[in-house]
Formats: C-alpha cells, structure tokens, sequence
C-alpha cells in the first residue's frame, strides 16, 4: 500500500486523573484508505480513547495524529473530516429523523435544495426511507442506530469513526447490523474505524483488527492474522479459546512441557528461559492414548450443536481442550472418564510472548 | 382494606390540605370580593355588590356618574413589565450561570447548588433592607463608585423602578437557576459532542442543541419568576417608594390603610385570572406541540 495513510498514529499518550491512569501508552498504527480497521480489547483497554482522541474530545498528552497526511490533532472536533456514531446513538430527541440527519449539511451552509435530496439519499442508504418526519423516540434502538449511521455519513466524512455501535442492540439485530455496515462500508468507500470488545463482531466485519490491552497495541493484521498467528498470550486467550502450556527450551524448535512431554511448534527461534505454547482447541484433535502427543482423561464434555468441546486433565500439564465438529451427527465415540490421547501438528504450537 | 377505602385513606391527607388552605380561602376570597365594604373596615355579609370590580375601572364623580379610571390599570401594567423585565433579567444572568454550573464536576456543582440556596436562608425583608443600604445616595454603590474616581452626579437610584428591578432580579434569580440547571443537567453529554462532531462550534451547539433541550427549564424558570414578581411586594414596597406601586402593593394597602376588603379581594381574582390565562395558553401551546410530534 503506497500513498499516505488515511489516519497514522505516531506515539500516542493519553493519560486521566492527573496521570496516575495511563489510557494510552505510546501507540502507534497506520490505518489504510477504504479500510475496514477495529480496535479490538477488553474494556478499559484504551480503544475508546484513541477513538475520542481521533475525533478530537480528548487531546493527547504526546504524539501525533495525521489524516490523509495532514496533521489532525490541533484542529477542534467540528473541524476535523471525521464523524463519529457513539454507542448511545446520541440522536438528537429535539429533531426529527430528517432533521438529524440534516444537522451536519446545515453546519456546513449547503443550500436547502441540496439538503434535502442529500437526506433522502441517506434515509435510503439505511433503509429509513419514509421515516423522515419521525421522532427518534418513535423509533427502535436498530432504527436509532441507522439514524445515527446517515447522520454521520450525510457529509460524506474522509472517515467514519464507529464506538461500540452495536453492543445496545439484541443479538439478532446486532447479525443483522454487521452485514448492513459491511454493505454500507463498500458502498459509500469511506475509512471506518470500528471499535468493539466483541471478538467475533472483530473477526467477521474487519479488513484489519489492532488488538489493544492496556493501552498499548499488541498486534495489528488481518482476522487470519490475528486469529491463526497470534504473538502474545493475551491476544491468543483473548480472541477465540487457547490452551496455554508453560514450557521450556529444549533444543531448536522443541519445547519441554512441564510434565517432561516434549513438543515441537513454531516460530522455533526462543531465547527466553520460560516460555507459553498456545494450541487452538479446534487444532487438535482426540486420538487413542498411545498415539497422543498429550495424554489425559476426559473430565467434561461440552455440546454445542455445531461442535463439542472434550474437557481434558492432562497427566501432568493441567486442562487442555479439544473442540470436534459434529459432522456425523451426535455420534459418541468418547465418554467421560475415558482415557485419551491428543495430537496436533506442529504448525498448529505458536510460541506466545507474555 | 377496600381498594375504594384505600384510595379515599390514601387521598385523604392531600385533599383535606388542598381543601384547607387552597380551596376555602380562595371560596372565602370570591365572596368577599361581592360584598359591599363595612364602614371601618371589614365587610358587610348580607350585602351584595358589585362595586369592588366596578372600581377596578371606574370611579364615580360628584354627580354619581361612572367614570373611567385607569389609575390601577396603570399599576396592573407597570407590574406586569417589572415582573417581564425582571425575568428577563434573571433569565440572563440565570442561563450563563447555570450552563456553566452544569459542567462542573460532580463535587462542585452540589456545592454551587447549596450556594445558590443560601440566600433563602435570609429572611427577604432583611436581603432588601441590605439592597437599600447598597443603592442608597451616599450608601456602598455610591462610595463604590466615588472610590473608583467614577464621574457623574450621587446615585438616586433607590425609590425608582429601577431599584424595585434589581431587587427583585437578585430575589428571584435562584428560581430561575435551579430549573434550568436541572434540565442543563440532564442533558446527555454525548450529545453535545455529536454536535461538535458533525460540525457545529460552540455558540452553535448552544443554539441547536442545549437551547432547545433546555426548554422545559427556561419555561419553568420564567414561570417560576414571572407570576410570584407580578404579586411581589416587599421589594416594590422598600426599594421602589410610592410612585412605582405594583399590584402586591396594592392588595395589600386595600387591607390595611383603605380598609377596602372587597377590592382587594377582587384586585387578587383579577390577578389570579390573568395568570390563569397565561398558564392555559401556555399549557394549550405545549400540548400542541406535543400533538405535533
């Protein structure tokens, strides 16, 4: 990707109650053009407050924001080409839905005529249309909520700044709302930032996820990225389930589990004395004990419709999980108390910093 | 207990309270007000009239003939302009003190809360005793400006109109206050900072949005002020002198010095039925609005 980013964090420092609370710690990422970017972690986590920082409530302690090359930060909110969709919808209940939407084009002094035929083209984006004269309040929290999205998008924003937007709405909706701004987002080609602390919501709508913990960015790249490759524990426990195995160095590209198993798994370069093994539950699979790289007793079995998670407790090592897809219907060839073997190829053993 | 006993036992206390002090002593009130007035005060109960209304308009000459008078039509109108004048004025020294009261922390504004409540902890015949010290020729504004080498003739502002507004403007300020920091307050902060976002500057976001959410509040306070300053009393009474008399004066001088019971009780309905009026098309209004939405 050539050209400059559409926002570009440089070492960003943002610190609350008199900087005892550090809500960023020195982060810096590039988002692209187009791009479909969430800021994914926990709450608490700092995402929220790069956001603020981006659309201008909140200025940071150090660092600098650039949008579309241009220096951002010194510019007050109304003045920034960047609109924002809060969790709360934040719709205004004195105007109608027409008049919401309308609030940004008459900020910026367009002629009525245009204003109009821009609302209606908006309220048709969403799928409002025939609702204009409405009141918010006449309308459901997913109607809100597209008010909201015309709103911002009405004045055609250089990016669209998104904070929770869907955590106030029912799961079903909330489906439903992923695929429309999916939709919406190509349609109109405008830069969304996304933050949420639901990982799937990051994994399906995401062209590229930063997961953020304590205000610091931990690893940026694609959902496969983030997802099949993560660096660090948090990232590898916090998006999706990961049994995490303390080890040590035991030759290139070996590890020595506690219990004296011996594992291989990649990256295989490792220095550190201690280190984490993390193997996704989906990456292995049950086996009879002989053959087992692991070898447990079954403790508790989980079914879930689509697939079953085997509770197992590892001769030495602790609990480690095995999720089967139930292919074949619910054919039970493993009961609990069974004693089982694991086995996963090496590609599947990430070594995880701390 | 029966749900019908239970509501008359429930309803009981309000009605008995309503009927006490709101419902008899406005009865009593209108039936004074028909009555002729007793030779030295007082009325006659067995005499009805309808003199006291007829005198809020006419007098008669030495021929018994009824002739206008708009002597008290004069002091209805100067009430109702200082009231008018004195919302105004509450309105905005109220509005800018508010607005900044509901950014504070959360500490803070219980804090400015209780000071704007303080000066209730003053009887309001001692607060305006201390205005006349403040305005009078030679008194604290006076020397005030004297010390800052401030040119011009000795204050005489005191027994003017003007004396009876600022009165009543600083008596009447914390009602003003405290209605539209509530609805200032409740006002959801994410709000104004979508307004920011789609483009709106400060005094913008003050028009478009905290305005308007702050309707309810400003209408309060402007009640809250208006209707108590038409019927106010103390101040005109201290601070204004004799010749800017207002209707709280008025009923009050008919009770006492004229001894003339029934027109002040009328003058007190008149009164009673202009604010009526203003409250019923204000209510109309309101709920035609809500119609509307």
């Amino acid at each position: 990707m050539s050209g400059p980013f559409a926002i570009d964090c440089r070492g960003l420092v943002k610190t609350f109650a008199g900087g005892s609370v550090r809500a960023l710690d020195g982060v810096s990422l590039s988002i692209r053009e187009n791009e479909f970017f969430t800021l994914l972690g926990p709450s608490g986590c700092g995402k929220t407050t790069l956001l603020r920082l981006i659309a201008g409530f909140e200025q940071q302690d150090a660092g600098e924001i650039d949008l579309h090359g241009e220096r951002l930060d010194h510019l007050p909110p109304y003045k920034r080409p960047v609109n924002t969709v809060f969790q709360s919808y934040a719709v205004f209940p004195h105007l109608t839905v027409a008049e919401n939407v309308a609030f940004g084009l008459e900020m910026k002094r367009l002629p009525r005529a245009d204003i109009a035929a821009r609302v209606m083209a908006m309220l048709t984006l969403v799928k409002l249309d025939g609702l204009g004269s409405r009141r918010p309040t006449q309308l459901s929290g997913g109607q809100q909520q597209r008010v909201a999205l015309a709103r911002a998008l009405a004045t055609a924003p250089k990016v669209l700044l998104l904070d929770e937007p869907l955590s106030a709405l029912d799961l079903k909706l909330r489906t439903d709302m992923q695929i429309e701004l999916k939709r919406l987002q190509s349609e109109v080609g405008i830069t969304f930032v996304f933050v949420t602390h639901d990982q799937h919501e990051a994994l399906t709508m995401s062209d590229r996820i930063a997961v953020m913990n304590h205000g610091r960015v931990l690893q940026i790249g694609t959902p496969e990225d983030v997802y099949e490759r993560p660096t660090s524990r948090f990232v590898a426990d916090f998006i999706g389930e990961t049994n995490l195995l303390a080890a040590e160095p035991a030759g290139p590209g070996l590890f020595r589990l506690a219990g004296g198993d011996i594992l291989q798994a990649e990256p295989a370069a490792a220095s550190a004395i201690a280190v984490t093994l993390g193997i996704r539950p989906e990456r292995a699979e049950l086996c009879a004990s002989a053959e087992g790289i692991l070898r447990g007793r079954v403790e508790h079995i989980s079914y879930m419709g689509t697939d079953t998670t085997y509770h197992l407790r590892l001769t030495d090592s602790g609990l480690f999980r095995v999720r089967t897809q139930n292919r074949d219907g619910a054919l039970v060839r493993v009961r609990l108390g069974d004693a089982v073997g694991v086995r996963f190829p090496p590609a599947a053993v990430r070594l995880l910093d701390e | 207990m029966k749900p019908a006993l239970r509501r008359a036992v429930l309803l009981g206390p309000a009605t008995l309270w309503i009927g006490l002090f709101l419902v008899l002593p406005l009865t009593l009130m209108a039936y004074v007000s028909t009555l002729e007035r007793g030779p030295s005060g007082g009325v006659l109960w067995d005499r009805h009239s309808a003199d006291a209304y007829l005198q809020f308009l006419f007098e008669r000459d030495l021929m018994d003939r009824l002739v206008l008078n708009t002597d008290y039509l004069h002091i209805f109108a100067r009430s109702i302009l200082l009231a008018g004048v004195t919302t105004l004025l509450t309105l905005a020294v109220g509005f800018p003190t508010a607005l900044w009261m509901a950014f504070q922390s959360e500490r803070l504004r219980l804090v400015l809360v209780f000071v704007v409540t303080v000066p209730f902890w003053t009887n309001i015949l001692v607060r305006n005793y201390a205005w006349m010290l403040i305005l009078r020729t030679g008194g604290t504004l006076d020397w005030l400006l004297t010390a800052l080498h401030l040119p011009g003739p000795p204050l005489e502002i005191l027994y003017t109109p003007w004396a009876t507004g600022i009165g009543l403007t600083y008596s009447f300020l914390p009602y003003m206050i405290l209605p539209i920091f509530v609805s200032l307050e409740k006002i959801d902060r994410r709000l104004i900072e979508a307004a920011y976002d789609l483009g709106a500057d400060r005094w913008r976001v003050l028009a478009r949005v905290i305005l308007p959410l702050t309707a309810p509040g400003l209408a309060g306070g402007a009640i809250l002020v208006f209707i108590p300053g038409l019927g106010a009393f103390i101040s005109p009474e201290l601070l204004g002198g004799a010749k800017s008399m207002m209707i709280g004066g008025l009923i009050q001088q008919q009770f006492g010095q004229s001894r003339n019971w029934p027109f002040g009780a009328a003058l007190a309905f008149v009164l009673l039925a202009m604010v009526l009026l203003a409250l019923w098309a204000h209510a109309l209004r309101y709920r035609r609005e809500r119609a509307d939405e």
